[in-house]
């Protein structure tokens, strides 16, 4: 930890500064616990980590990647030994502002290199899940929910299944495809007068009960289009993940409610010719990111949202022999936001002490889940036995 | 207690109408189309309840079409075809009553991950659902999807897991209250040993702990089977089982008297579950205002009789995909105990899932396109497409102000087709039409 302190003091004095700027530029004042906003941008299938941050100084790293090792001069730094892949620019210069904490060696012990599984434990914070756990985000959704009953506490953007991670005990986190996914639809929808009538008269049990559900869901509806209709000051890139990071900065612009949002993108399982694949999805993630970031920035809304950018575990040191890597351990993670200390965090990968031809996870990711639950969003950490990393305040 | 027992229901002159063979259609299977509810009308009460109870007959071709799917792998597909089975309409009671079980026994392929096994499982229930409940509960517990979802192959001598044990008292048996932690730590021990091989039931004698357990007060050394046995003979189980069949049938919450009498009707029928179940849908109970449209229809019997009622032939990948959006997707329980029901199907996303599932129902074009003549006759004006929408869909009759905003919805169209749209589109996506 002590080498990178200086990053983080960095980071935080920047913040400092800013702070009265940002807590007038926001029209309700500075961030308060009460309205920040949790995004995560799942990157599925297990991100190569070593090709995301990578570590330039050791030797082993070109060694071992005899056809995908990315050229030192092409990286971007974010210190003396570690730069970020060329495609993530715009992630780079974030972390220039100070708004990014890039945390080494993320895992949990005993890596399991199944997908399924390795995603059950991320999802639930819970390292031997059964059918009953609930997720970390769906705890949070809950929390929220308690505190602010009839809002929409949260969202799961996308067209897979509702991800184990948003399985609450009590709040059902709806899905929404895309920026159409809450229209109403059927010609009943353009007929307001008589959805009305159906739901005026008296009424009691669960009919009263389903009015009072038809009412809220036409209301969000309603409220979902004109900010979704909005145009927005900054151009997003013309991917899924960029009209979906849009539509996230239009509800928390529009003050929606909701606070913890669920983004994803598929596609990382790398096994094979690596090289043009990763590239790509590492820019469309820096480039949806960095618009989505540029964007909160204009609404004034930049300092009550983090992101965490995850991924279910890292690949292979050594690259396999189709240019691609197999599924590994642990990996870094990325925190983005303005209220978010910007730096390095934990123990950088070191190739010469792999364990099984992987970088072992060094921080528990339970402890960059408890600094989002605890001291961003002020609520129940998942596991008390893991503290929160410094990433916030 | 009038109206309120199992005693046989003589209905008097215009009890039987529309609402009284909407209501049977519905509860004791999935919905009906005009043309089923109007032949119900002409045979009568008894004609009709008799052929609810004996018409068990799927197409040989749909019960069939599961053996290539299965080897795909895909869980998705599985539910497609059940879901064909459910409109298929072939056995509506048998299918009522696979689906109350898979609720009841409730197990996911999320963990099960094996969509030959979570098949195996489903004709389990759908064979032995309307048979003798003793049997089907002895063949849940050595159903090879339940051992696997339960940890059975973790359940050995000396190292007890006491997940199936816990649930076959808690869930599956007695509810909670009926047993002591004892009793599951004990009921554990005798079923070690009872695991799976391959995908086929395995006893391993060397797991089993053969020392004494005491259950529920009673001591042995017992097996598996006869810890299953002992929880059948538990007063509580034949109440829970009872509680469960008029929950589905009739009403939530119908209180302690309504469900002794169904419990001890279970019993005196030596548990058979068809005959029970017949008892019950021939009752006054079962009539009764108590029971009609008394809580909020789960998805898939809301998208299984808003399909048969339009006369739509919707594809059933669609069918169970609208259901799965509105949180009951079919083999993913959200746990062991099942779909909470009731209010807690709505929220606002499966809210706007049911509003735009239902309205896009109605509204299809090409082969899912509802065959309105059928559903809803030849009506020549708004008003009169209005009126025959809520014949069909409204069974029950309504009020003047839920009539005055269907008729609005219908005259608000150019043609009598778009009218018979727009008027459906109202009603099914009213909150009273969740109700069922």
């Amino acid at each position: 930890m002590l080498a990178n302190r200086r990053q983080i003091l960095i980071g935080g004095a920047r913040l400092a500064a800013l702070a009265p700027f940002y807590s007038l530029a926001s029209a309700g004042g500075g961030s308060t616990r009460g309205d920040r906003v949790l995004v995560v941008l799942q990157l599925t299938g297990g991100n190569d980590g070593l090709n995301t941050v990578v570590p330039h100084r050791q030797d082993e790293y070109f060694l071992l990647r005899p056809s995908l090792s990315l050229a030192r001069g092409s990286l971007h730094a974010i210190d003396d030994e570690h730069g970020l892949h060329p495609e993530l620019r715009g992630i780079a210069e974030l972390f220039n502002e100070g708004d990014v904490a890039v945390v080494h060696g993320v895992g949990y012990p005993n890596p399991d290199r199944s997908h399924f599984r390795s995603m059950e434990i991320w999802h639930t914070a819970d390292l031997d899940p059964t059918p009953d756990s609930t997720g970390w985000m769906g705890r949070l959704a809950d929390g929220v929910a308690r505190r602010a009953p009839g809002e929409m506490a949260a969202l799961h953007i996308g067209d897979e299944g509702l991800p184990l991670a948003l399985a609450g005990e009590d709040y059902f986190t709806p899905t929404v495809r895309d920026a159409d996914g809450f229209r109403l639809a059927g010609g009943v929808a353009s007929l307001p007068g008589v959805r009305t009538r159906l739901l005026e008269g008296p009424a009691k049990g669960d009919v009263a009960f389903l009015r009072d559900a038809a009412r809220s869901t036409y209301r969000a509806a309603a409220r979902m289009e004109a900010m979704t209709a909005a145009r927005t000051a900054i151009d997003y890139p013309g991917t899924e993940l960029g009209r979906r990071l849009r539509l996230v900065a239009r509800l928390i612009a529009g003050s929606f409610g909701t606070r913890v949002f669920h983004v994803a993108l598929d596609g990382f399982d790398t096994h094979a010719k690596q090289r043009l694949v990763h590239a790509e999805l590492l820019s469309t993630v820096s480039d949806a990111l960095s618009a989505f970031q540029r964007d909160l920035d204009a609404t004034g809304a930049a300092d009550r949202v983090a992101t965490l950018v995850f991924s279910e575990f890292g690949r292979r040191a050594r690259e396999n022999g189709s240019a691609g890597t197999d599924h590994g351990a642990g990996a870094p993670l990325f925190v983005v936001g303005r209220g978010v200390r910007g730096g390095v965090y934990g123990t950088p990968p070191d190739l010469r002490r792999l364990e099984e031809g992987d970088v072992p996870a060094t921080t528990d990711f339970r402890s960059v889940y408890a600094a989002l639950e605890r001291d961003w969003m002020d609520l129940a950490a998942s596991s008390a036995a893991h503290d929160p990393l410094p990433l916030i305040g | 207690m009038k109206g309120r027992s199992l005693k046989a229901w003589r209905p008097g002159r215009g009890e039987w109408n529309r609402g009284a063979a909407a209501h049977l259609l519905r509860r004791a299977g999935f919905g009906a189309s005009r043309e089923e509810v109007e032949r119900a009308l002409e045979a009568g009460l008894e004609a009709t309840i008799d052929d609810v109870l004996s018409r068990d007959e799927h197409d040989p071709a749909l019960l069939g079409g599961a053996r290539h799917l299965v080897a795909a792998g895909n869980i998705e597909q599985l539910a497609a075809w059940w879901m064909a089975l459910i409109l298929g309409g072939g056995a509506p009671l048998r299918e009522r009553v696979t689906l109350l079980w898979h609720d009841h026994f409730a197990t996911s392929d999320a963990k099960v991950d094996d969509v030959r096994l979570m098949y195996r499982q489903n004709q389990l229930l759908r064979e032995h659902g309307l048979g003798d409940f003793r049997q089907l509960l002895h063949e849940v517990a050595r159903d090879p999807a339940m051992l696997l979802w339960l940890d059975g192959n973790e359940n050995k001598r000396g190292h007890p897991n006491e997940n199936f044990a816990r649930e076959v008292m808690e869930l599956f048996g007695l509810g909670i209250g009926n047993y002591t932690e004892r009793d599951v730590q004990e009921a554990a021990r005798a079923l070690t040993g009872w695991g799976t091989k391959g995908r086929a039931f395995h006893y391993r004698p060397a797991e089993h702990d053969d020392g004494t357990k005491t259950i529920f007060g009673q001591t042995g050394d017992f097996g598996g089977e006869e810890a299953i046995d002992l929880v059948l003979a538990h007063p509580a189980c034949a109440r829970r089982i009872a509680a469960r069949l008029l929950e589905e049938l009739v009403a939530p919450d119908l209180g302690e008297a309504a469900i002794e009498e169904a419990a001890r009707a279970l019993v005196d029928f030596d548990w058979n579950i068809a005959r029970t179940i017949e008892a019950i849908v021939r009752s006054e109970l079962f009539f009764s205002d108590r029971a009609r449209r008394s809580r909020i229809a789960g998805p898939v019997e809301l998208v299984a009789a808003s399909v048969r009622a339009l006369e739509a032939s919707v594809a059933p990948a669609d069918a169970a995909r609208a259901t799965a959006e509105m949180g009951q997707a079919l083999f993913r329980p959200p746990s062991v105990k099942g779909w909470d029901g009731g209010r807690d199907w709505i929220n606002a996303g499966t809210w706007l899932a049911r509003h735009n599932h239902l309205a896009r129902l109605a509204a299809a074009k090409g082969d899912a396109r509802p065959d309105f003549a059928r559903a809803f006759g030849t009506p020549d004006a708004a008003r009169s497409a209005a009126d025959a929408v809520l014949t069909v869909l409204a069974p029950d009759g309504c009020n003047d102000g839920y009539r005055d905003a269907v008729v609005e919805a219908a005259e608000s169209c150019a043609s009598t087709e778009a009218a018979l749209v727009l008027a459906a589109q109202a009603v099914l996506t009213s909150p009273e039409y969740q109700l069922t």
